[in-house]
């Protein structure tokens, strides 16, 4: 497992989503409620570009004609055909067996690694 | 314990013979209106050539199809092996909720329930009723329901498929609520598509003919189906169940995949739905055979129906004694026994919990 640093903390913490491209892979760095995530930037529907999402909340499931706002700035919405996911997990929140593909992702310091098998 | 029933009719069609008949169901105040209008906001259709009821199946006393509970056992329900046949009025009677004056609509209501009771009820254990209530008051609709539910031989609600507003929304809620209450469906037949109070048959307008109106109808049933689901009918009422009469089968796979499509693009538009829409629609939602599609290979149709689980949620109708009604032993010869069985009987007597096939009948004068 080799690990790249693929961006300075503080200009994730900024931006809290940006595109890195490490041994030929793009990934979509996130940065959500003080911790950094990484994913394959490809959305695994029809592979739109992650990066270019909305990080947005969302309506979370609730009864009929009820409407319970959360997930603020923990959500990653596709910007093709709009699937959300979370981006603590990864998940499709329609459909959860969808997942983006995750990477190792570490702090050290003000830089941010991703460890990959290549 | 007699045996299961092996076939049940779920769109079987009971008419007036004259409409005075309903006369001593409704108060006199009513009386006028129902002899010099009667249901005429929602009767007249396009030209069609062929007519709209069986030739064959005017009763002996010369009367109207459909109008005499004796010949239709004698004529359909017995030759056929039915045992049970769910009655549904006819598509005008079915269409109250559309007439322009909705007193007079559920007074209609009340009286085609007691029309149905004391006419064609109390002639056969084979008959099972359907409910009349007038949508466009849905106070009163639940007074209906309240007042039949515990009848043992009204086993849904019924309505027309023509309507101002998609059946999804929350102005049809109590309706569905005092239904699931009492375990009644609630069932929907065409008919009234552009007429009465109601929209044209499609977005774009009326169609010119007959032949193109009865074409299109399932767009309608498409359009209720996807409100039910969407508005979360479903998730409000759990155990309530929707029945699709003569709105067509095979545009269900299109209509599921798109659903569940859109939903994984969509889902916090509708955050009350908590699994893909197609499996809402597996759950709750029925619908009827007839006018059966006839692919130029019959196979097609079955292939159709796997892809939708549509053998779990079709029940088997013959729409007598309309023009188009379907025989039950032509109709179903597509089907592998399994699936023919399921579609005949089995789904039925679960959706209507009618479990034990009827003691055979005497008809009389047969």
């Amino acid at each position: 497992m080799n690990r790249y640093k693929v961006a300075a903390l503080k200009e994730l913490q900024e931006k809290r989503c940006m595109k890195v491209n490490v041994s030929g892979i793009d990934i979509a760095l996130f940065y959500v409620d003080g911790k950094c995530y990484a994913y394959n930037d490809r959305c695994p529907h029809e592979a739109a570009p992650m990066h270019k999402g909305v990080v947005c909340g969302t309506r979370l499931p609730a009864g009929t004609y009820e409407y319970v706002y959360g997930m603020e700035d923990q959500v990653v919405r596709c910007p093709w055909h709009g699937w959300e996911f979370d981006i603590k997990t990864g998940k499709h929140l329609a459909n959860t067996d969808v997942k983006l593909r995750s990477y190792r992702v570490e702090e050290d310091g003000e830089d941010v690694y991703v460890l990959l098998n290549r | 314990m007699g045996r299961e029933p092996k076939l049940i009719d779920c769109d079987v069609h009971n008419s007036f013979n004259d409409i005075s008949e309903l006369l001593p169901f409704l108060p006199k105040v009513w009386h006028q209106q129902l002899l010099e209008h009667g249901f005429t906001d929602v009767i007249n259709k396009a030209f069609s050539p062929v007519g709209l009821v069986r030739r064959d199946a005017v009763p002996p006393n010369g009367g109207r199809p459909a109008s005499d509970p004796q010949f239709m056992l004698e004529h359909h329900i017995e030759p056929n092996g039915i045992d049970y046949a769910i009655l549904t009025g006819t598509p005008y009677m079915n269409a109250l909720s559309l007439l322009y004056d909705p007193d007079y609509a559920n007074a209609l209501a009340s009286a085609l329930n007691e029309w149905m009771v004391e006419k064609w009820l109390k002639v056969s254990p084979k008959f099972k009723g359907s409910i009349h209530v007038n949508f466009s008051d849905p106070q009163a609709a639940v007074k209906e329901i309240e007042r039949w539910a515990g009848h043992p031989d009204m086993v849904q609600v019924i309505m027309c498929s023509s309507a101002k507003i998609p059946f999804g929304q929350r102005h049809y809620h109590p309706i569905y609520e005092a239904a699931e209450h009492h375990g009644l469906p609630v069932a929907v037949h065409p008919g009234a598509e552009g007429l009465g109070q109601s929209y044209p048959p499609t977005p774009s307008g009326y169609p010119t003919r007959f032949m193109e109106w009865e074409n299109i109808l399932p767009l309608n049933f498409m359009g209720h189906v996807n409100s039910l689901v969407c508005e979360g009918v479903f998730e409000k009422f759990p155990k309530f169940k929707f029945v699709a009469i003569e709105g067509g089968v095979s545009w269900l796979p299109h209509l599921m995949w798109r659903m569940d499509k859109n939903y994984k693009a969509l889902r916090d538009s509708a955050p009350w739905l908590k699994r893909l829409p197609s499996e809402y629609i597996k759950d709750h939602i029925y619908l009827t055979t007839q006018p059966i599609e006839e692919p130029p290979n019959p196979e097609y149709l079955v292939q159709i129906y796997k892809m939708c689980g549509a053998e779990d949620i079709v029940m088997f109708s013959s729409d007598y004694a309309h023009w188009d009604n379907d025989d039950p032993k032509m109709a179903l010869t597509p089907f592998p026994k399994e699936m023919r069985e399921k579609i005949a009987a089995k789904n039925a007597m679960k959706l209507y919990g009618l479990y034990e096939a009827p003691e055979q009948t005497e008809v009389s004068g047969a």
